[in-house]
């Protein structure tokens, strides 16, 4: 004992004059090399576009030139232009059509189909085939349905010697035809999210509530809802980045109309960038997407390090 | 011996090998709309045998590659019109060599250097500018060159369905039909049909349409002798003249004189089908609602077919809005062979014009145009008139198709009721005008 208290300042004292041990996580110019090829293309093609696109959106400029410094001209040009507003509340009204009911049909059939039989799985495969279509078949499948005369809609009508809602001309109508065929694409992913976090709620707090007797109504409210409220959340931040971008089914099946009224914004860069050639008025209305989705990510980005915070 | 002739072999398969590249045939890329039938005529070489546009450009086309060996023409369909993909390909430097542009949207890319002037080609082929009709001709100049090798002069027409005209009364006693010579006999001849056939005197895609309505008050603005395009940088739509032609078509709408909710297909299908009386559709569907004529047992063939220009509802020009297609050469560095290539392709296009005016879309050369083979073609009788009525946009007017939807769009708004007239047309002029302001 005594001996090994003599010697062991030694020993400590000859291991620091032996060795320096190296910091791992000193920084190092060679591990640049890891991250290169990434920062290569997270440079091509997503920085410089981004900059591409907000110093275009200071000039007017056509598809085959650069054109002149404008300044804030054609965010101006924007703020004076009622298609332009017509189509940022185009996109709102489409998300708020959608999102609300993505969230909820989403919930619900995750709560039927929440339970271990083989025709839950069927159906779950069922709900969630639809995700897997492109956009181009999903609009086809819903023209179909639509259409009048020979439609689905129409020929179901007639049955009943009734005339069938114009859901693709009827300027009421429009926005919710083109609601009703990307809900029916687009339901897969919430209702998954929704089973995943379902599954994770254990199940003896579930045990307990039958112990105290809650009825189906007092689980749903108490325990199922409070459990799954992030889930909720992140569904409903998803669902409106997502929405936000709504192009291919609105030019599919309406191009727009009637009077751009099924014009979101997205359908707004396209037709005055490459159909009008107007280039930098299409990368300032770029520019205005690009803030409004970076809003919708940071409150995502807020609400979910808050709860974090509160955990 | 035979080691001489093992020599002479081995010498003369390398001199061929050698050879082969310069036998390799000459690639052209070509790009047009007018849709894609390779399930009925991918293989037809023979013109003759197929109806529209689809089938007929396709077996033109067909027929060059069959015709010419050391050329492969390499087509690209595209969604009509394709300009918006053809932009992205000049933007990008990947044009095709030759593609299908509208008389209306050659100044577009002309203005911008990107297409070649053809001018040397055509004359190195052996077709001149004096071969073309006036219409054609002036329609592919641009700065006093020709930018494109037109095919054809097209417009709207009055395509009618002569069995429901006659059980509206709507017929003159040698048979063919009466049309009205002012808006108020159109509203009162439109309201006759309705009360006799039960269904609308006019089928129309009104669904998300915007070049149907834009061509209509060109034609009835022409016809009042508004110079709405007198300055080609700024247009006045916002007068008396254009308010009667959209009141009009209001009143139509409005009095359920016209179908509403059919889009472009849907459109077609209910004029075969004989839900209504006039179908406003181009020159490009006559050859194929002649057919449908002569086939029993269709709508069309109960009690006949016929065609004719717009009727002159207004005082002023006789005129309608027309324009052309054409074949454009893009600017680019070629070899001697790839030019002279295009150049035999334009040449096989100039000298089959007559197949392709059967159509409907009227000939682009004079010597189709007074051909009896043209005249005696179905219908060519009541719609030739469209070479001498057909007017198209002054050619300074930039981005056309562009312009043809703001219009198209603020029209729509004020027939079906979205908007009153008068802010739809106040609208439709300072959004014009607010895009060539910015060209």
């Amino acid at each position: 004992m005594v001996d090994r208290l003599a010697t062991s300042p030694t020993a400590t004292l000859a291991v620091g004059v032996r060795a320096p041990t190296a910091d791992i996580y000193a920084p190092q110019w060679r591990n640049f090399i890891f991250v290169a090829p990434f920062l290569f293309f997270f440079t091509t093609l997503l920085l410089f576009p981004l900059l591409w696109g907000m110093w275009l959106s200071f000039h007017k400029a056509d598809t085959f030139s650069s054109g002149n410094f404008v300044g804030l001209g054609n965010y101006a040009r924007l703020y004076h232009d009622k298609v332009f507003l017509q189509s940022i509340w185009n996109t709102f009204y489409f998300a708020l059509l959608t999102v609300p009911t993505l969230a909820l049909i989403g919930l619900f059939l995750a709560l039927c189909l929440n339970r271990r039989t083989r025709t839950a799985a069927v159906l779950r495969t069922l709900f969630f085939s639809s995700s897997v279509l492109s956009v181009t078949i999903v609009t086809l499948i819903w023209r179909i349905v639509f259409i009048p005369n020979v439609g689905l809609l129409s020929t179901i009508y007639g049955w009943f010697g009734a005339t069938a809602p114009a859901f693709i001309s009827d300027p009421s109508l429009a926005m919710i035809g083109i609601a009703i065929a990307t809900i029916w694409w687009c339901i897969g992913l919430p209702m998954m999210l929704f089973l995943s976090a379902l599954q994770q709620i254990p199940q003896d707090i579930y045990e307990a509530a039958a112990l105290d007797n809650a009825n189906r109504w007092q689980t749903l409210r108490s325990i199922t809802l409070p459990s799954i409220k992030r889930t909720f959340i992140l569904v409903i931040i998803i669902q409106i980045v997502l929405q936000f971008q709504l192009f291919g089914q609105a030019w599919l099946m309406t191009r727009g109309g009637p009077n751009n009224l099924t014009k979101p914004i997205v359908l707004y860069i396209y037709d005055t960038a490459f159909r009008r050639w107007d280039l930098g008025l299409g990368a300032a209305a770029s520019e205005i997407l690009f803030i409004l989705i970076l809003v919708a990510a940071m409150a995502q980005y807020l609400v979910t390090r808050s709860r974090g915070d509160q955990a | 011996m035979k080691l001489k002739k093992i020599l002479f072999a081995a010498v003369s398969a390398g001199a061929m090998l050698l050879a082969a590249p310069s036998f390799a045939a000459t690639e052209l890329s070509v790009q047009r709309f007018f849709g894609a039938c390779d399930a009925d005529f991918g293989t037809n070489t023979d013109a003759t045998k197929a109806v529209g546009e689809c089938g007929i450009i396709t077996s033109l086309i067909n027929k060059f590659n069959a015709d010419n060996p050391d050329v492969h023409v390499n087509v690209t369909t595209v969604e009509w019109p394709g300009y918006d993909q053809l932009t992205a390909q000049f933007a990008s430097g990947d044009a095709p060599d030759i593609v299908t542009i509208h008389e209306s949207v050659l100044s577009d890319y002309q203005s911008k250097g990107l297409l070649m002037p053809l001018d040397d080609l055509l004359k190195s082929v052996g077709v001149t500018p004096d071969a073309f009709t006036d219409a054609a001709r002036n329609g592919a100049t641009k700065d006093g060159k020709i930018y494109g090798l037109p095919t054809d002069s097209w417009t709207m027409l009055y395509h009618v369905n002569m069995d429901l005209f006659k059980q509206a009364g709507l017929v003159n006693a040698d048979g063919t039909p009466i049309f009205p010579k002012s808006p108020e006999e159109l509203l009162a001849q439109a309201e006759q049909f309705k009360q006799k056939t039960g269904k609308p005197y006019f089928v129309q895609n009104l669904a998300n349409e915007t070049a149907l309505y834009t061509r209509n008050l060109y034609t009835y603005l022409f016809q009042q002798d508004s110079d709405f395009f007198a300055d080609p940088k700024h247009v006045k739509l916002n007068t008396p003249e254009a308010r009667k032609v959209v009141e009009m078509y209001k009143a139509i709408f409005e009095k359920g004189y016209t179908t509403k909710d059919l889009d472009y297909g849907g459109s077609i299908n209910a004029f075969l089908a004989g839900e209504g009386g006039v179908h406003l559709n181009g020159t490009w569907v006559v050859g194929d609602y002649n057919a449908q004529s002569e086939t029993k047992g269709t709508a069309l063939n109960k009690g006949g077919y016929a065609v004719y220009p717009y009727p002159q509802l207004f005082g002023g020009a006789h005129a309608q809005y027309a324009d052309g297609h054409t074949w454009a050469v893009s600017q680019k560095d070629r070899t001697p062979e790839q030019i002279a290539a295009i150049g035999r392709f334009l040449k096989f296009f100039a000298d089959n014009d007559f197949e392709w005016s059967r159509t409907g879309h009227l000939p682009a050369y004079k010597a189709v145009i007074t051909s009896d083979a043209f005249k005696a073609l179905p219908h060519r009788n009541t719609i030739s008139a469209v070479a001498d009525l057909g007017k198209p946009l002054p050619s300074a007017v930039q981005r056309q198709f562009a312009i043809q939807d703001i219009i198209g769009e603020e029209m729509s708004a004020a027939i079906s009721g979205q908007k009153d007239v008068d802010t739809a047309l106040a609208d439709m002029e300072s959004r014009v005008n607010e895009l060539l302001a910015n060209i």
